[in-house]
């Protein structure tokens, strides 16, 4: 789709993103300049992405749509909204990783209309052939070039697009700053440390092999996506050590964390937002060693049995608007930048939402490999029966 | 039509049934388990044994089930017996019905919604929380192994007192006075007729706890905090997490064999007792 | 003893009491009660996807025992009547049925089928006419069905073999004497004799299916049963609408049972 008043080309965009990245430019002129930013917002309201929700009438698109996707994601208001403009009711099914997601896929008919894969997994669903490709067409509200391109990129496979950009963000650590004596934490060395001595039986680390072996990997300075066997026999034997210290081995975090029950986590962007806005005594870090970057998509799996209500719901999740009530619910940055057009500055400042660059440098995004590596896989289920 | 014929034609459909659900399964279960994990997972057909040599890496699942099964059905038999004595014994037979009902009811809840509510029971808004009130801190309770007892305990209870109440209240009251006219203890009454003559109950409620035990999942997912692992938690992984069909089959494979072979000794244990006391009727 | 039951009550049922109280709770969170509200029956109740996860579910258990408690008293009466090589395989298999974790008859059946289906499938598309789109054989209610039907099937043999076991066989014996036919015996004997097994089976094979997760979680393809809802609500970060849900379960429970007993006192009554 050809767009020729978009607030900057994605050659532009990329050269000030690599302005950015090398830390000649501050993330405020980034920002503004690629529309990422409040300096876009006068910008925005002339931005065609905005056009009003086409609308459906009640029964078009069937009565029902099924989405798989990750806890506390979304904003509840939007699906009403959904539902009241095209009459189909949307049913959420959330998983605690990526594997579990596809495991679903692979073992048929599982009966989702749209998904929220995570980058790393889209070449794997594609060479699957459990993922359908994406005719914009019907997306009206996608707008490609209104992306930064890194968050963008694993949405197409060999030029063809399967899936479109939901949220970016980081893979941190969140700890209740009640518990620290004033120490602040900014590492995974710290993560695990503190976990076998003050905060022993109070620390949660994800029911998911990409980010706790991950970031195991971290404490010694390997690759968060590292499947050397050496390196991941390190990683064994640092959460072995921790495991009788960790309160839950979980995805789900946020209800320990607010009780109380926890007060230290591997903790993914928008949780962090979530818990911090609602408790500001729950600090959201990232590890200076580095960690997860990722980008989640939207994408329909091969066969989805209400294929028009899912294109129907992703273009409504797409509309900037949309889009908009949906960060300022679940706290995960977009890469729309017709979306940041319409955020509030403060939270397009905010550091849990867009880290410092130094830090944002280090992370890596996950790689297809680790997905389907068996030795990643089992050193899981070792750590987990252990 | 003979009576065979129609004999046979009545088994059919339950035979048919067995057959494609339970022997086509088992054996699909079984050739899987000498095969070999595809690259990005599910199962490619091979014969190897490779699968079963692997079985050590699931030692720690196996190890679990194997004490908090025995120890799970111990301790809700230790808490249903004076419960299901109570009721079958002393409790006054107006009210016994009714009683023997509330034993029942929570079972006809989802273990699901009653393991929920120890979650909050157990977390730290709960229990421990009274506890501080009361001066003991720092206990903590959700997501250990204790936990998941409780909620085995809990969610099996009902299914212990039943068999147990039914053997106890089968029992010729009048013993109990004899025993007694006699001059025996209430203890010595108790050993040497009560409790013989409430083998067959003790003997169905532990069985049916055990097997259900063996297979446990939702209670160690959900108060274990992912750290109390059982082998149905490690089927769940292996089948909806990493996909490795192969040896999630020898995993499944192994558990049966494990049950059929602890089932069958258990029962021919039982049925020996049973013997040596001719007047006790097993199951 | 007396004080010791109590306490085994107070177990039973504070943790219900606990769900029930937090049913009515204002707020949104589980963990804190902030003000009584029964708001969370209204979403419950207006959730379209409880309300199909509660017909599903009602619906698999239904026909499956339904059928489970048809074809398993007609294999329990023809079992009766046989001895040697078939009633050893069907005792083995009840045996089996009966004994084996939940869990594996799941995995059994999952990747039985799936293996089933992707032979039966492409057959199927073969032998389809050209142009029209042949039936795809996949995952789902009927999955559901025919695996609860196995496991509860198993169960109902039992019962009714029980109660079959306990009848006067004289009574058949005379019957047939009389020149009654097998099936005029069946009807008019043996039926009324174990009708009570078989209602009983019945009603376990129901109870069981509605409240098994462990099945389904693996053999539901995309159907989603009250269980599932709710383990996946559990996992969502709960909401009270999931003690709204719980509370309305148990209290049907409750009058189902207070309305049985109610009817079989009166009956009791009117015989007497």
């Amino acid at each position: 789709m050809q767009r020729d008043d978009t607030p900057i080309s994605k050659k532009k965009f990329m050269e000030e993103l690599y302005r950015y990245k090398k830390g000649s430019v501050s993330r405020r002129h980034f920002l503004g300049v690629t529309g990422l930013g409040m300096a876009s917002a006068v910008m925005g309201a002339a931005v065609p992405g905005l056009r009003p929700l086409p609308a459906f009438a009640a029964g078009d698109i069937g009565d029902r749509v099924i989405l798989a996707t990750w806890p506390n994601y979304h904003d509840p208001a939007n699906f009403d909204a959904f539902t009241e403009a095209t009459g189909a009711h949307v049913q959420v099914n959330v998983f605690g990783s990526n594997e579990e997601m596809l495991a679903k896929l692979q073992a048929g008919g599982s009966g989702w209309d749209v998904y929220v894969p995570t980058n790393y997994t889209i070449s794997t669903y594609v060479a699957e052939d459990l993922i359908e490709p994406l005719d914009t067409s019907r997306l009206p509200n996608y707008d490609a070039t209104a992306y930064d391109p890194r968050f963008a990129e694993a949405g197409s496979v060999d030029g063809t697009l399967y899936a479109v950009p939901k949220n970016w963000g980081t893979t941190g650590l969140a700890y209740n700053s009640k518990h620290t004596d004033g120490v602040k934490l900014d590492s995974w060395k710290q993560f695990f440390d503190i976990t076998k001595e003050s905060f022993s039986g109070r620390t949660m680390v994800h029911d998911y092999q990409l980010t706790t072996i991950g970031n195991a990997l971290k404490y010694f300075g390997y690759s968060f996506n590292s499947v050397d066997p050496a390196e991941l026999a390190d990683a064994e034997k640092l959460l072995l050590e921790v495991k009788p210290h960790l309160f839950a081995i979980s995805s789900d975090y946020q209800p320990a964390m607010r009780n109380g029950d926890a007060w230290l986590t591997m903790c993914w962007t928008g949780d962090g937002k979530q818990m911090n806005t609602d408790m500001p005594e729950i600090e959201f870090v990232l590890g200076k060693e580095g960690g997860e970057l990722w980008s989640d998509y939207y994408a329909i799996p091969k066969g989805a049995p209400h294929m028009d209500a899912a294109y129907a719901l992703i273009n409504f999740l797409l509309d900037p608007q949309v889009n908009a009530k949906e960060v300022l619910a679940h706290g995960y940055p977009s890469a729309d930048a017709h979306t940041n057009a319409l955020l509030p500055a403060e939270l397009l400042n905010d550091p849990i939402l867009y880290p410092a660059q130094e830090l944002l440098s280090a992370l890596e995004f996950g790689a297809a490999a680790t997905l389907t590596d068996p030795n990643r896989a089992e050193l899981m289920a070792r750590f987990k029966s252990a | 039509m003979t009576q065979r014929t129609r004999n046979l034609l009545l088994l059919a459909p339950a035979g048919t049934w067995f057959l494609v659900m339970l022997i086509v399964p088992l054996t699909v279960v079984l050739v899987f388990s000498f095969g070999e994990r595809g690259a990005s997972g599910g199962y490619v057909p091979a014969f190897t044994l490779e699968q079963y040599a692997n079985l050590p890496a699931r030692w720690a699942a196996f190890k679990n089930t194997l004490m908090l099964a025995p120890i799970g059905t111990f301790a809700a038999l230790v808490i249903a017996y004076p419960l299901a004595y109570y009721l079958a014994v002393l409790a006054s037979p107006k009210w016994k019905t009714m009683l023997l009902v509330l034993v029942i009811v929570p079972f006809w809840t989802s273990i699901l919604i009653r393991s929920y509510a120890w979650i909050f029971l157990l977390g730290g808004r709960g229990i421990p929380a009274l506890l501080e009130l009361i001066g003991i801190e720092g206990v903590r309770l959700i997501n250990t192994p204790f936990a998941v007892l409780v909620g085995i305990v809990y969610g099996y209870l009902p299914l212990m007192v039943f068999p147990i109440f039914v053997s106890l209240d089968r029992l010729d009251k009048r013993l109990l006075e004899a025993s007694s006219d006699l001059g025996a203890t209430r203890i010595r009454t108790f050993l040497q007729v009560t409790l013989p003559l409430s083998l067959p109950g003790i003997a169905t409620g532990s069985l049916l706890v055990f097997i259900l035990l063996m297979g446990e999942y939702l209670i160690p997912a959900l108060l274990g905090g992912g750290k109390v692992f059982f082998v149905g938690n490690a089927l769940v992984d292996l089948f909806l997490q990493s996909r490795n069909w192969a040896f999630g089959s020898a995993v499944a494979a192994t558990l049966v064999i494990i049950m059929l072979i602890s089932v069958t000794l258990y029962m021919r244990l039982i049925s020996k007792l049973g013997a040596q006391r001719e007047d006790v009727s097993l199951m | 003893m007396r004080l010791y039951s109590i306490f085994v009550y107070l177990f039973l049922y504070i943790p219900i009491g606990v769900i029930a109280v937090f049913s009515f709770n204002a707020g949104r969170h589980a963990s804190q009660f902030q003000g009584f509200s029964t708001q969370w029956y209204g979403k419950a109740l207006n959730n379209p996807f409880v309300m199909d996860a509660l017909q599903t579910s009602l619906t698999v258990a239904f026909f499956s025992a339904l059928c489970a408690s048809l074809f398993g008293t007609m294999a329990a009466v023809a079992l009766q009547g046989i001895k040697g090589p078939v009633r050893t395989l069907f005792d083995g298999l009840i045996y089996i049925a009966v004994m084996i974790p939940g869990i594996v008859i799941g995995i059994a059946t999952l990747i039985g089928l799936v293996t089933l289906f992707d032979l039966v499938n492409p057959a199927i598309a073969a032998i389809w006419p050209e142009g029209a789109k042949p039936p795809q054989l996949h995952m789902g209610m009927g999955s559901l069905i025919a695996a609860h039907t196995m496991f509860t099937m198993a169960l109902v043999v039992i019962i009714v073999r029980a109660r079959l076991a306990g009848m006067d066989r004289s009574l058949t014996e005379a019957s047939s004497d009389l020149y009654a036919t097998p099936m005029g015996t069946f009807r008019q004997v043996t039926l009324p004799m174990i009708l009570p097994g078989v209602l009983a089976g019945f009603l376990l094979s129901f109870t069981f299916s509605f409240d098994d997760f462990i099945i389904a979680f693996f053999v539901a393809g995309s159907e989603t049963t009250l269980p599932i809802y709710v383990f996946s609500s559990i996992r969502r970060g709960v909401t009270p609408e999931i003690n709204a849900i719980g509370t309305m379960v148990l209290a049907a429970s409750l009058i189902m049972l207070i309305t049985a007993q109610i009817l079989l006192r009166r009956g009791e009554k009117r015989k007497s």
